[in-house]
């Protein structure tokens, strides 16, 4: 028999849930007192966890909250609220708040979701963290650049430039990474905290360049300044702190290495008549290091490749990047724009084959409808093992029985 | 499929199933009691695309609407809500409570239910597909086309261990190689 979950539950941890999801819906606790027939005083001591709430009043609450009833009431782990964190953050604007709250609200329950799941399929996220860097007093641009380079090296990634970034930072770092529609201002959002570990919301309406940016940009703030909670937006600063300057130099030396770059703009103008570096040269650069035209500019303009504004000029002559890269016939950059992490969506999927969680509960792990999570675990079947249900919960190691047990799967 | 309680309550992932084999209203007509669903169930297939004909049969009085009705079924449904989806739970709470029968193909849901209640009927998609074809005298090609509907519509094909499978195999197998 199912337990009473109402006698057991922690009724302030109940509470506060039911208070986060009053205020979400921008409801006074006059309003929701009205809704289960009780008077705000009640509402009150529900809320704070001296009453405890009855079953009907919980499923008015719920609905009227257009929450599901289930996660007021299933065992969650507990992570420390991130509007916590980014509190320090909203005193300064409440516009920029009102705008940012609910992404950021958003990042945390997908970050404790991806806990859960790990929870259920009781397999931890593995982590590869390095010390974090120590950067306080150091010249900004050398750090950048030695942080980047010792990166690239821990990560076996050479000098090459870097293909599916967000995979590697989730998989080979073990960073949490979801890619939320954001307003178009905002690029990232950052935040840490002990039980998370390091975690990343990036603008899924920017243009893949700029995700990418966005991504090393927030990877140097979790090498750098790991437990500060961060939100990039334009027009952010007045004057750009020392750390936005180490994070934004870092991203041009981690994206673009000097000694590759170099010789990637020798071996073009050695091609070309006359020693030239055309427009089409850099915008072949620029999409070969997978960064934006404008990035490679101001990067060969640093390295003295090409004349000081350069960048200014091309603008002032009406470029119009995007037309000339298709001009060109860039093909899109290899991306992957789930908003889920890849690990993520395995981890659902593997408990949903194991009958851990509920078709509907897996729905609700991936942001979509039951229709479209059929149609997704479908697609994540096709690319897993080709083994499907109960027979994927064994050990690959295990050698001696593998043949037996996988002639016994299919 | 033998129904003898007064009503069958279908789950989400049924009800989608069946939306998806383009005869809903011809499969609820022989169904041996009455059909309902819970407000939960409701609620999520009204934001599904392509699964609007539930619509018409609750219109047509085919299908019922029902709601909690006593403190026991909103007990049972906040205490299975702690390991269940709000759909599957609603559906079982009510169920249970009322001694009806109840229709789903999740997996989870149908080992939980089974361990919380040894009286409650529990059939499935391809239970009532079946039922249906041998009632109403559907032709094996239509019984092809709708099977594979809900396979292609509803993206949903049976697990291994369904006690159906192999009748499901046999019918798709059937139209592949017509």
């Amino acid at each position: 028999m199912a337990i009473n979950i109402l006698e057991n539950i922690d009724i302030k941890k109940l509470g506060e849930l039911l208070q986060q999801a009053r205020q979400q819906r921008g409801m006074t606790q006059e309003d929701a007192a009205k809704i289960i027939d009780a008077s705000r005083t009640t509402m009150v001591a529900i809320e704070k966890g001296t009453r405890r709430i009855k079953p009907a009043e919980l499923i008015k609450l719920a609905r009227a909250y257009g929450q599901s009833l289930s996660d007021f009431v299933r065992q969650r782990p507990v992570v420390e609220p991130f509007n916590v964190q980014f509190r320090a953050m909203y005193l300064r604007n409440e516009e920029e708040e009102e705008q940012i709250k609910p992404c950021i609200l958003r990042l945390q329950e997908l970050c404790q979701n991806y806990l859960e799941l790990e929870q259920i399929m009781k397999s931890p996220l593995p982590q590869n963290y390095p010390h974090q860097y120590t950067v306080t007093g150091m010249p900004i641009e050398a750090t950048a650049e030695a942080i980047a380079t010792q990166e690239r090296q821990r990560l076996g990634l050479g000098d090459s430039p870097i293909g599916r970034l967000r995979d590697i930072l989730e998989i080979s770092v073990g960073l949490r990474i979801f890619y939320l529609k954001m307003p178009a201002k905002y690029s990232e959002i950052y935040s840490y905290n002990e039980e998370l570990g390091g975690c990343l919301g990036i603008n899924a309406v920017h243009p893949e360049e700029r995700r990418r940016w966005s991504l090393a940009h927030g990877y140097l703030h979790f090498l750098a300044h790991r437990t500060k909670p961060v939100v990039d937006f334009d027009g952010q600063y007045k004057r750009m702190p020392e750390s936005e300057q180490l994070a934004e130099a870092f991203s041009k030396y981690f994206l673009m290495p000097t000694s590759s770059l170099l010789k990637q703009f020798n071996e073009r103008c050695q091609a070309n008549q006359g020693g030239k570096f055309t427009p089409t040269d850099l915008f072949t650069l620029a999409h070969y290091y997978g960064v934006s035209v404008q990035a490679m500019t101001y990067r060969l303009e640093e390295m003295k490749l090409v004349p000081s504004e350069t960048w200014n000029k091309l603008k002032d002559r009406g470029l119009k990047v995007r037309q000339v890269q298709q001009n060109l016939n860039l093909v899109e950059l290899p991306q992957r724009s789930d908003m889920m992490p890849i690990h993520y969506q395995h981890l659902a999927i593997e408990a949903l084959d194991q009958g851990l969680i509920t078709e509907g509960q897996f729905a609700k792990f991936l942001n979509v409808d039951r229709l479209e999570a059929r149609r997704i675990a479908e697609v994540l079947r096709e690319h897993s093992s080709g083994i499907t249900e109960e027979a994927i919960d064994f050990d690959l190691r295990l050698t001696d029985n593998n043949n037996e047990q996988v002639a016994h799967a299919n | 499929m033998q129904i003898n309680q007064s009503h069958l309550l279908i789950d989400s992932c049924c009800m989608l199933n069946l939306c998806s084999s383009g005869q809903l209203l011809n499969i609820l007509q022989v169904i041996p009691a009455q059909v309902a669903i819970v407000q939960e169930v409701k609620q999520e297939l009204q934001k599904i695309e392509n699964a609007i004909d539930f619509e018409t049969a609750i219109t047509e009085g085919l299908l019922l609407t029902v709601d909690f009705e006593s403190e026991a079924e909103e007990e049972a449904f906040v205490n299975y809500a702690a390991y269940l989806d709000d759909g599957e739970a609603a559906t079982g709470a009510i169920a249970i409570n009322r001694g009806w029968a109840m229709a789903t193909d999740e997996k989870k849901a149908t080992k939980f239910f089974t361990q919380e209640s040894s009286s409650l009927k529990i059939i499935s998609t391809l239970d009532i597909i079946k039922y249906w074809s041998e009632v109403a005298n559907i032709e094996q090609l239509t019984l092809n086309y709708v099977l594979n509907q809900i396979r292609v519509k509803g993206h949903y094909i049976p697990h291994r261990n369904h006690p159906l499978r192999s009748w499901w195999e046999t019918v798709i197998d059937k139209q592949e190689n017509q």
